[in-house]
């Protein structure tokens, strides 16, 4: 047994006999095995749930009497996004900005521009998971544990008589710090088998599993450096205790929290009520089409008479209200999409800097690699919006299409298709996200966890040299 | 000021390529701030040589085991263990030393004996209990039935036991003890002092830094006044049952503190 590995033993030995700091632990890892268990039969349940509600729903638009396309349009749809596999490790944004979309005409769905996506949220408390514990609760477990770890020997003065073995400071260090990244590790095992779990039955890919193991052990293996080191630079124990507990206020508390407000004052979002006047402006500015001198629908109705080789509208083959219905969509559709990508990348910009600041806090770094490969993150809420929005163009313009088609050959004071045609209309079909899809912000989030542990390393040499003047 | 720096360097280097001394203090000086603690120290210690090193308080006794552990860097000299730099080289120089501190500080949730095994295991020494810790544990005195016993209840003079027991253990040719007999009672002061006799025949050079001139007197083969950090007089034991003459010494150790 090397003298790294004793030490760590009689540490883990002074911990045992640590009555509130064994309980203290063992409630940790209670409470990530609580977390996981409870994440994932939620997460079973909302699926179970949005499962009977999707069929549900679409078996009520089957059940839709013969009725005019138009108000099948605004009958509308609702449409739920799957909650992916790693989800219940960590809700990310998701517990804000939910899983279910309202889809109808001439509006866009109705997540879209909601202030609840303003990205302040992606850092507040969440709800209880896995990530949440290890990411807030276990570094101040690892402070309890740690802050006296080198600080009590010098306080009792043992370290001098441990350092006059001949006992160099980084053994001594080492040793200190395998206890702790033990502790570490026991309170991380139970959500790394459960993960492991999950990627051994192949609803999980290895590649995020085992990214997201790796970067969770970087954070971790980060407290229990700090913890030695500070306890190593303290004056004294109570010193090396308020030091570490500043720290975690500061990086796990405060940061993530004002740098939200300062991204949000950088980089000003509209509310929802300004984008929506914003809208409505702009879509008054595109023309109306019940006005017979509207330019725009003027100029839209002698192309449509054009391309059906007719004078007017009473003898084309389809129905011209049909076919303004589809142009009008085409139109506001494009209008929501840009005021959507305007709104996503003010959205892209906040955030770039708030993790431009993950040197800071590298809770902002470990929160990315999290939410990131749980694809909880705000790029896979986006990637269902945009699903959500190609999804709900394509099941208007087809009722908008029936309208235009079938309608003339119907006619009458109150024309109705008939109902079997619902079934023709198109459903929900979500394409999985792939966490790693966007491997270059993982990889950037995961440099800095990198980063934070070679600096921190390197004041564990400077540490280890100096330790016997420390010792004095 | 270099070449003053240089001729001091060399100094040091003469000195100590012209010694065997297993503890060498040259022209070593160190402050505290604005404060010189220690002034041009020269001291040495040979091997089977024991030292006692006397002074008042504030003389810069505790500064020299500190300079000797490796624990401050003095500003000038030349510090060698064995020929090994403390300073440059702690953890080698360390490995040749065992140090007993006044007040022995062991951990409270272990017995003597698991003491003594963990720092062994440490300093990377042999630890096998029947041949190497049992008997230096019974060669201190410690009572048997005491051996496997928590040290939390242990007196100061058992800690010191314990804390002997594991420098003896660790067979090292140097030996530092910082006021090793205060809080002993007489007999087991007697009985310390016939354990550093032993050292001595091992041929290990002890250092002891004490306030006890009895002590001293006993075992020491010499005796220095240390005072305003630098070496003020030194005796050496003579041969015959009166090694020192004792109320010299004690109108001498009085004079600085007197002084101060």
């Amino acid at each position: 047994m090397s003298a790294a590995t004793r030490i760590a033993r009689e540490e883990w030995r002074a911990l045992l006999r640590n009555r509130a700091g064994v309980i203290a632990t063992l409630l940790l890892v209670a409470l990530v095995l609580v977390a996981s268990f409870v994440s994932i039969e939620r997460r079973d349940r909302i699926e179970a749930d949005r499962a009977r509600y999707q069929a549900s729903v679409d078996a009520g638009f089957d059940r839709q009497p013969d009725r005019h396309p138009h108000r099948m349009v605004h009958y509308g749809q609702f449409v739920f996004r799957p909650i992916a596999p790693l989800a219940f490790f960590d809700a990310g944004i998701d517990s804000y900005t939910g899983n279910t979309i309202f889809l109808e005409g001439h509006r866009q769905n109705s997540a879209n521009f909601a202030e609840a996506r303003q990205s302040s949220l992606l850092l507040r408390f969440g709800q209880l998971t896995p990530a949440f514990v290890l990411q807030t609760l276990a570094p101040l477990l690892l402070i309890f544990l740690g802050f006296a770890s080198v600080a009590r020997e010098r306080e009792r003065g043992t370290l001098r008589l441990l350092l006059a073995q001949g006992l160099d400071g980084r053994t001594l260090l080492g040793g200190k710090l395998l206890a702790q990244a033990a502790v570490a590790l026991a309170v991380a095992a139970p959500a790394f088998v459960v993960l492991a779990g999950f990627a051994l039955a192949g609803v999980a890919g290895w590649g995020a599993t085992l990214l997201l193991m790796l970067g969770y052990a970087a954070w971790l293996l980060l407290w229990a450096l700090l913890a030695v080191l500070v306890s190593a630079w303290a004056h004294d124990s109570r010193a090396a205790l308020a030091a570490l507990i500043g720290l975690w206020l500061i990086g796990v508390i405060l940061l993530p929290r004002a740098l939200p407000e300062a991204a949000a004052a950088q980089v000003v979002l509209p509310t929802r009520i300004e984008t929506e006047i914003a809208l409505h402006r702009d879509l008054a500015r595109i023309g109306d089409s019940h006005d017979p001198d509207d330019p725009y629908f003027n100029g839209f109705r002698q192309q449509v008479l054009a391309r059906y080789g007719v004078s007017r509208i009473e003898d084309l083959p389809v129905q011209y209200a049909g076919l303004v219905g589809m142009e009008g969509e085409r139109l506001s559709t494009a209008l929501y999409a840009r005021a959507a990508a305007d709104s996503a990348g003010r959205e892209a910009r906040q955030n770039r800097f708030v993790h431009a600041f993950a040197a800071l806090s590298p809770l902002i770094a470990i929160r990315q690699v999290s939410m990131a490969l749980t694809a909880s993150d705000p790029a896979a809420h986006l990637d269902f919006l945009d699903q959500a929005e190609a999804f709900r163009y394509r099941f208007v313009q087809t009722l908008n299409r029936m309208q235009a088609e079938l309608i003339p050959h119907i006619g009458g004071e109150d024309p109705r298709v008939s109902a079997d045609n619902w079934k023709r209309v198109p459903r929900f079909a979500y394409r999985s996200y792939d966490p790693l899809r966007d491997a270059g912000a993982i990889r950037r989030s995961l440099l800095v966890l990198a980063g934070w542990l070679a600096g921190l390393g390197l004041l564990f040499a400077v540490t280890a040299r100096r330790i016997g003047r420390v010792a004095r | 000021m270099l070449q003053r720096k240089m001729l001091r360097a060399r100094r040091d280097l003469t000195i100590i390529e012209g010694t065997n001394a297993a503890i060498l203090l040259s022209g070593v000086r160190h402050s505290y701030g604005p404060r010189a603690v220690l002034r041009d120290l020269d001291l040495t210690v040979r091997r089977g040589e024991i030292y006692a090193l006397l002074g008042g308080n504030g003389a810069g006794k505790s500064t020299t085991l500190n300079a000797l552990l490796g624990f401050i860097a003095p500003s000038a000299g030349a510090v060698r263990i064995c020929g090994v730099d403390p300073v440059t080289q702690p953890a080698q120089a360390r490995a040749l030393l065992a140090y007993v501190p006044e007040s022995v500080a062991l951990y409270d949730h272990l017995s003597a004996r698991e003491n003594v095994d963990y720092f062994l295991a440490l300093a990377g020494a042999a630890r096998d209990r029947p041949s190497v810790i049992d008997p230096a544990l019974e060669a201190v005195g410690l009572p048997v039935h005491a051996w496997d016993a928590r040290v939390s209840g242990f007196s100061k003079g058992m800690r010191q036991k314990v804390a002997i027991a594991l420098a003896l253990a660790r067979h090292v040719p140097v030996l530092l003890l910082d006021e090793p007999t205060s809080g002993l009672d007489p007999q087991a002061t007697l009985e310390f002092n016939r354990l550093l006799d032993t050292a001595r025949a091992r041929d290990v050079a002890v250092l002891m830094v004490t306030h006890d001139l009895l002590s001293a007197v006993d075992v020491a083969d010499r005796i220095g006044f240390l005072a305003d950090g630098r070496i003020d007089e030194e005796r050496t034991a003579t041969a015959g049952s009166a090694r020192f003459d004792l109320n010299a010494l004690h109108a001498r150790y009085a004079q600085p503190r007197a002084a101060a």
